[in-house]
């Protein structure tokens, strides 16, 4: 019977002539196709486009929060920002934001790309120390950072005291401009591993031998760099700005801990003016119209770089085109032949001796590597000591790096509440074991979810994706991925609060499934178009059903897409802060970075020793992943680099 | 243009050895060829003799000079790369061009010398194109181009011709005959299709496991193969081997004898003096052409054979083969080397 099956479905994927589908469609879409793609599809436009277009209509209203009347107003939110001199000074502060993060992270990014593409001992060490600043939740990274940058005791100052530098201390984050330059370079801090595993994947895909050419031809490391690899990193450093600029527009976390938009209004660039005008403010309608700048913003990005994408796309196609070969070398040789020129003498250049410029060239590397290394790590190992030094000794001054004593007292705070000890735990240092399980538990389905269902959307889009289709359905994803999350809140806010699911973890759950659907669909498309579509068509010959072809032939083949996938999305929901601020309230469903953010707003001195003990918990899963998941953190973050 | 000596030149990546204490002399102005299976360290030793890799022993001389710890770009060599390796941003223009300008020749010199290589290779009309809008054969011919163009010392091709089709494979490595000719340059060139080498070589090196197996004018490899390696691995189809106790004439089971298909036919009458001569089933007939090919079961092995006109020759039919004495290859069993015969 299976036979029969079979004799039904095997003429239909062999008869259509192999040239129509280039990259391997399998024929007339079969309804398994649709039928894979249909609940990311609907995830999507129920959750991110139905947010988006009640964004849209809540902008072109004035809203009261007490009477709960909306007025339409038509366009007059919009052209009230643009007498908002406000509006145009956070305009101004996002462009400078965005164009340090940008310049920054991309320099860094590339000298990290550049040390992490060489071959030397403890590169894959090197590399997962390079993505923890990355890995890490935004909010741990705000509160590591505005300790750091702490006025009275904080651990720069501490240490400029420790090195006898005391003279040098600032209030770092108390003058406008360098607060928000201190923000935008916490935010290169995070962001530049990004952009190195973006230009890594670049590098890695040069071909060996151009460098080698050119090394022949003469050219020395810095001509090489500027005339071979810059050259070809040029699409990807296109890409890589945008997606920069994209990220650096809904930076949030960050300046919610680190500065709340201050001092004064120096930090207040337009995702905080629109977080402020619709949470704090509760003008719904006037945030929206801010939120829905920053959304088009984002989106004339991504349009911009599609623009430029498709061309380059459209060449390489070309590039197999003409085939004419027939001329041999020496037909349009009748004419008369131009003399060979006299070239110069060839004078080495090379000024110092090979073995001292080897030497130089070794050491310069090796100086280079200790310097990302301790740009990525030092950071981080200076939050483990301040999570392991007793809380009195944080607010110290004058304030000094060097703890009293090494202690787990802090870990035993937060972890085991009921032990007392000398410390009475305090109500937000309870709520941390809770958090941690909310988080895990939440992470954990959103994944399983998540993978799930992408994994079917993947595969239809990988096989069908130059059907119009699924084109525009996954051009419509990728829309989705450049949405920032600040204009989905408040329709997901106000729908939660009618549906009751405000405050609980079903809510969570369904709210990072929306947004992360869209990435592990896009991420195990790129994982079923390495996978040939010959194994389709003998798994469909010997009798499986589209089904079963999923289940026992290609799952096991993308696996590791899978694994990518899953510790990807688990990673993106763990850390996440923004929902989770927004729709939780109690305990009960708070995760672990809304709980650590809940320590700063209470601002108790002695809660920072807990602070960090949470904040070093909250890291564990990014670090232990970093470590040992390494390639599947580059997988994902390679295929679904859109969002930081 | 200049000689090249590889002197004792020995390779290792960690404990795996690459190549083992080669020597090599390379007369100015010949084209050498290094032929071998896949992994035989022929590329290797090319990027040695380049610079791109370090040599773990031995020393690589040009002209005499020791260069063995000159960088790659100071070696004034050229490299065409399997892959063309053209730098895809540059235009036809710009490949020819950088080497020049890396070594700040004038601007008239560099155009002049580009308008000499673009008209040499006939690349003329091609000179404002990107790589990527260029067919193969015509990459090909900018990275010999790129290559030629500042009158390297010698000019090294690692399988040059191994990505084009069949028929244009025949026509460039005539073009490339040709140019060496006309350049008097030193070429090293790497393949692994001893055809390729046969045609174009002066001089042929037959590499196996790393070690050079013979060194040699490529007429004298294929009638003297040095050992069972090379006698196998040059003449297509391979040289038929049989145990010395199974095949006429008393060579005793420690020598195995080699014949070529090509110089073993049938014959009618009995054996002349000295002549091997075999019988056994004809099993198949092959038409390829020119000739047929016979596979014939001789004692449980399978031996091809050759002839003109298989009239007469039917499959199942006993066939009695003979080879003149004077293409009888003989080789120790054990050694595997050629006994002088």
């Amino acid at each position: 019977m299976a036979a029969f099956d079979t004799a039904e479905v095997a003429p239909r994927a062999t008869r259509r002539p192999k040239l129509s589908g280039r990259r391997g469609g399998l024929g007339r879409v079969p309804a398994f196709a649709y039928l894979a793609t249909l609940p990311t599809l609907l995830v999507v436009a129920a959750v991110v486009g139905a947010p988006l277009v009640f964004s849209l209509f809540l902008s072109l209203h004035r809203t009261n929060p007490i009477t709960k009347r909306w007025i339409f107003v038509g366009l007059d939110n919009y052209a009230a920002l643009l007498v908002n001199s406000d509006f145009w000074a956070a305009i101004g502060r996002t462009a400078y934001f965005a164009g340090f993060s940008v310049v920054g992270a991309t320099l860094i990014g590339m000298a990290m790309a550049l040390v992490l593409n060489e071959r030397f001992p403890g590169r894959g060490f090197l590399r997962s120390v390079v993505l923890i600043p990355w890995a890490m939740a935004p909010v741990s990274v705000g509160v590591l950072w505005s300790f750091i940058y702490a006025g009275d005791y904080g651990a720069l100052t501490g240490l400029l005291n420790d090195l006898g530098l005391g003279g040098l201390a600032l209030p770092w984050l108390g003058n406008g401009f360098r607060a928000l330059n201190l923000v935008a370079l916490t935010n290169v801090w995070s962001q530049a591993p990004l952009t190195a595993l973006m230009l890594l994947a670049g590098l890695q895909s040069m071909p060996g031998s151009l460098h080698r050419a050119a090394m022949l031809d003469g050219a020395g490391p810095v001509s090489r760099f500027f005339n071979i690899t810059l050259p070809w990193l040029k699409p990807n450093l296109f890409f890589i700005s945008v997606v920069a600029t994209i990220n650096a527009l809904m930076a949030f976390d960050l300046l919610w801990i680190m500065t709340r938009g201050g001092p004064g209004e120096a930090t207040t660039v337009l995702s905080w003016l629109g977080y402020l005008t619709s949470f704090q403010f509760l003008r719904f309608g006037e945030g929206a119209s801010i939120l829905y700048c920053l959304t088009i913003l984002s989106f004339l990005l991504a349009i911009l770089y599609t623009l430029v994408l498709g061309p380059r796309s459209a060449k390489r196609r070309e590039a197999t085109a003409p085939q004419g070969d027939a001329e041999g070398f020496a037909e349009i040789r009748s004419r008369t032949a131009p003399p060979m020129a006299t070239l110069p003498p060839l004078r080495p250049r090379r000024a110092l001796p090979r073995p001292l410029a080897d030497f130089l060239a070794r050491g310069g590397f090796a100086l280079l590597a200790l310097l990302i290394l301790l740009w990525s790590a030092l950071p981080v190992l200076a939050l483990v000591l301040m999570s392991a030094t007793p809380a009195s000794d944080l607010i110290r001054t004058p304030p000094t790096l060097v703890p009293s004593q090494l202690t787990l007292q802090n870990f035993q705070t937060v972890l085991l509440p009921q032990s007392g000890g000398a410390f009475s735990t305090s109500v937000q240092a309870k709520r941390v074991p809770l958090a941690l399980m909310n988080s895990f538990v939440v992470g954990a389905v959103v994944s399983a979810v998540c993978v799930a269902l992408g994994s079917f959307a993947g595969y239809a889009f990988a096989r069908y994706g130059r059907r119009r289709f699924f084109g525009a359905s996954l051009w419509a994803l990728l829309l989705t991925r450049m949405t920032p999350a600040l204009t989905l809140v408040l329709p997901f806010f106000i729908a939660y609060r009618v549906l009751g699911l405000i405050d609980s973890r079903t809510g969570l759950i369904i709210a990072y499934c929306s947004f992360l659907l869209p990435l592990s669909a896009w991420m195990m498309r790129s994982y079923f178009e390495g996978v040939p579509v010959s194994l389709d068509r003998a798994a469909l010959i010997d009798g499986c059903s589209h089904v079963s072809m999923m289940w026992q032939v290609l799952l096991p083949v993308v696996r590791p897409g899978i694994v990518a996938a899953g510790i990807f999305c688990f990673l993106a929901s763990w850390n996440e802060f923004l929902f989770a601020l927004i729709l939780t309230s109690t305990p009960q469903s708070q995760t672990i970075p809304v709980v650590i953010s809940g320590f700063l707003s209470q601002a108790q001195f002695y809660e920072y020793g807990p602070m960090f003990a949470a904040s070093v918990l909250s890291i564990l899963p990014p670090v232990l992943v970093a470590f040992f998941f390494q390639r599947y953190l580059v997988q994902g973050a390679l295929s679904g680099a859109i969002k930081g | 243009m200049s000689s090249i000596t590889i002197a004792g030149v020995s390779k290792a990546y960690g404990q795996t050895p690459v190549l083992q204490a080669l020597d090599v002399e390379i007369p100015d102005g010949a084209f050498v060829s290094f032929l071998g299976p896949s992994g035989c360290g022929k590329s290797t030793l090319l990027f040695c003799i380049a610079g791109l890799e370090e040599v773990s022993d031995g020393r690589i001389l040009f002209d005499g000079r020791d260069v063995t710890r000159v960088a790659a770009r100071d070696r004034n060599i050229a490299l065409v790369f399997q892959d063309y390796a053209l730098y895809p941003h540059m235009s036809v223009r710009g490949n020819l061009a950088f080497p020049l300008r890396q070594q700040r020749a004038p601007e008239p010199t560099i155009n002049a010398q580009v308008a000499w290589a673009a008209h040499l290779l006939g690349l003329e009309e091609l000179l404002e194109r990107a790589p990527a809008e260029l067919s193969g054969g015509q990459r090909q011919r900018v990275a010999v181009g790129r290559a030629i163009v500042r009158n390297p010392a010698a000019l090294l091709m690692d399988e040059p011709l191994s990505n084009l089709d069949a028929s244009l494979r025949v026509k460039t490595r005539t073009e490339i005959k040709r140019l060496q000719r006309e350049l008097k340059t030193t070429v090293v060139f790497v393949t692994h299709d001893q055809e390729e080498a046969m045609v174009l070589s002066d001089r042929i090196a037959v590499m196996n496991g790393g070690a050079l197996q013979q060194f040699d004018e490529p007429m004298t490899i294929y009638k003297r193969p040095a050992n069972l390696f090379v006698a196998g691995f040059i003449g297509s189809p391979q040289m038929n081997f049989l145990s010395g106790d199974t095949a006429p004439g008393g060579h005793g089971e420690h020598r195995l004898v080699g014949v070529r298909p090509h110089d073993l036919t049938p014959c009618k009458q009995a054996p002349r003096d000295g002549e091997l001569s075999l019988s056994g089933e004809l099993a198949l007939i092959e038409p390829a052409g020119p000739l047929h090919y016979l596979d014939v079961e001789i004692g449980g092995q399978m031996i091809k054979a050759t002839c003109a006109d298989p009239s007469g020759l039917t499959p199942g039919a006993a066939i009695s083969l003979a080879a003149p004495a004077a293409s009888v290859h003989l080789f120790d069993r054990d050694s595997g080397l050629r006994l002088v015969a």
